[in-house]
């Protein structure tokens, strides 16, 4: 009996870690189905990219890393992001407010879990979070400012080839 | 029947589905404030006024910042799939013609014909002007660019678009440099605003000017009553808020000699010889052209500029 103790002790000390890691996803993730975060300039990226700062929630830094991606895409595609400083703010690429739950199930494969939206973001600084974009909010959880470039240029493109948004030259 | 009146409504649905709009020329220009505190404009003597318009050729040959930024503008236009008319070309294009026309006889002997307004009408065209301008400003050694660019419509005089805004201080960066980025900040923010306008055409309408004038030969005028129940004015009124989408104009100028109606919303769209072809303001202004002469035999010329403004001068060609 005592042994079987042990191996459970033992077992539950061995995953906890796991186990707190998939709580924190799964928190982070409904987050994310909720679309709560907020984008800030950081400069003028290079030709074809924004460079922003996506401010994500999360319990742990390592979640928020794989969500600001996906909330990064999100917002350049839906929400856009304002000026700061001297740098210019952009307007989202869907001309539509209602977008998102007009092509709900081209955004559901989208955005899932290693879905497409991967391919048109990138982490600066291997995803490195200063120490001043680190923010308890409360006893449970962190907002974590991650900076990101996104492709944009590459992905007005494949939004437009998919039909999600109109080109310029469309109609002519 | 049933399936008779299907194959036409098919063919209909078919026809409209793949005609296109008249795609509006966009060209790229530096602003007479720029060629003017660049020091590239020319002077010339208007019957005793002095007037300074920009010299383009002059400022196109001699700066090469001017051709960096439009170079930029035009490479990320086209990637946006929508390429633009470069104005170095134009006014090239321009100078060749009239080269080529002045040495062009038939082999009767013949020279080609040109009026006085084909001669005026030689100008670069656009539908679009995007005029930009941009400032340099010194801080101490910082360096920043104020930069501004417009998107005016050359028919309607409206600033369709526009983006502008101060970059952030600089050292180091050269000013190539600083432009680029200036471009890049602004640009898409530009084609947002330009795509609600075509958007916004598509909806309701090419917005485009008719001017209605007379020949001081012709017997009659505008206010002349003897071809309807009203005058000829409210009778031209009548066809234009007919033929518009949702009768939507208004009209700036009326007097006995001419009108000038702005806001003129017209169709994208019309049918000759049973298919759907797109519309532009000569195609539209040829319609009432048609209805003053079968209705009233009125003889009218049309002539045109661009895909946005016509005039109508009536009485003969």
């Amino acid at each position: 009996m005592k042994k079987i103790h042990i191996v459970m002790m033992l077992f539950s000390f061995l995953t906890s870690p796991y186990i707190c890691m998939a709580q924190s996803k799964k928190k982070a993730d409904k987050e994310t189905a909720e679309w709560r975060y907020e984008i800030e300039a950081v400069g003028t990226g290079t030709q074809g990219t924004y460079q922003i700062k996506v401010w994500s929630y999360s319990k742990k830094p390592e979640t928020a890393i794989e969500q600001a991606k996906k909330n990064a895409v999100h917002g350049i595609i839906f929400k856009g992001f304002p000026n700061k400083d001297r740098v210019p703010g952009q307007k989202a690429l869907a001309q539509s407010p209602n977008l998102e739950q007009e092509k709900e199930d081209f955004f559901k494969d989208f955005f899932q879990d290693g879905g497409k939206y991967q391919k048109f973001v990138t982490l600066t600084n291997n995803g490195a979070i200063a120490a001043g974009d680190r923010i308890k909010i409360s006893k449970k959880e962190y907002k974590i400012g991650v900076v990101v470039n996104v492709n944009k240029d590459a992905l007005r493109k494949d939004l437009e080839d998919a039909g999600i948004i109109k080109g310029l030259g469309s109609g002519f | 029947m049933k399936h008779l009146i299907l194959a036409f409504l098919l063919v209909l649905c078919t026809a409209s589905a793949f005609s296109q709009a008249k795609k509006p020329t966009i060209m790229i220009v530096p602003s007479d404030v720029w060629c003017n505190t660049n020091g590239y404009m020319m002077e010339f003597d208007n019957q005793g006024l002095q007037v300074k318009v920009p010299d383009y050729k002059k400022a196109l040959q001699e700066n090469s910042d001017l051709l960096l930024v439009i170079s930029k503008i035009n490479e990320l236009m086209a990637d946006r799939g929508f390429p633009l008319k470069n104005l170095e070309s134009s006014l090239k294009s321009l100078e060749s013609e009239a080269a080529e026309d002045a040495m062009l006889t038939s082999k009767g002997g013949g020279e080609i014909n040109e009026s006085p307004i084909d001669a005026l009408k030689k100008v670069a065209k656009a539908d679009i002007w995007m005029q930009m301008t941009w400032t340099v400003n010194t801080t101490g050694p910082k360096k920043s660019i104020t930069f501004n660019l417009q998107g005016l419509d050359a028919y309607t005089d409206k600033q369709i678009a526009g983006a502008s805004g101060t970059g952030e201080p600089s050292f180091t960066a050269e000013l190539p440099v600083l432009l680029e980025e200036a471009v890049l900040s602004h640009l898409d923010n530009f084609n947002v605003q330009l795509q609600n306008h075509f958007d916004d055409m598509f909806t309701n309408g090419r917005e485009i000017t008719l001017r209605i004038m007379t020949w001081d030969t012709w017997d009659y005028d505008l206010e002349t009553d003897e071809f309807g129940d009203d005058e000829l004015g409210f009778l031209l009124e009548d066809w234009v808020a007919n033929n518009t989408v949702e009768g939507r104009f208004s009209t700036s100028t009326s007097t006995e000699n001419m009108m000038l109606l702005e806001q003129v919303r017209i169709p994208l769209y019309y049918e000759r010889n049973g298919r759907q072809r797109a519309l532009d303001a000569r195609g539209w202004a040829n319609g009432l052209r048609k209805y003053l002469k079968d209705t009233y035999g009125i003889e009218s010329k049309l002539m045109m500029k661009g895909l946005g403004q016509a005039q109508l001068v009536l009485g003969e060609k």
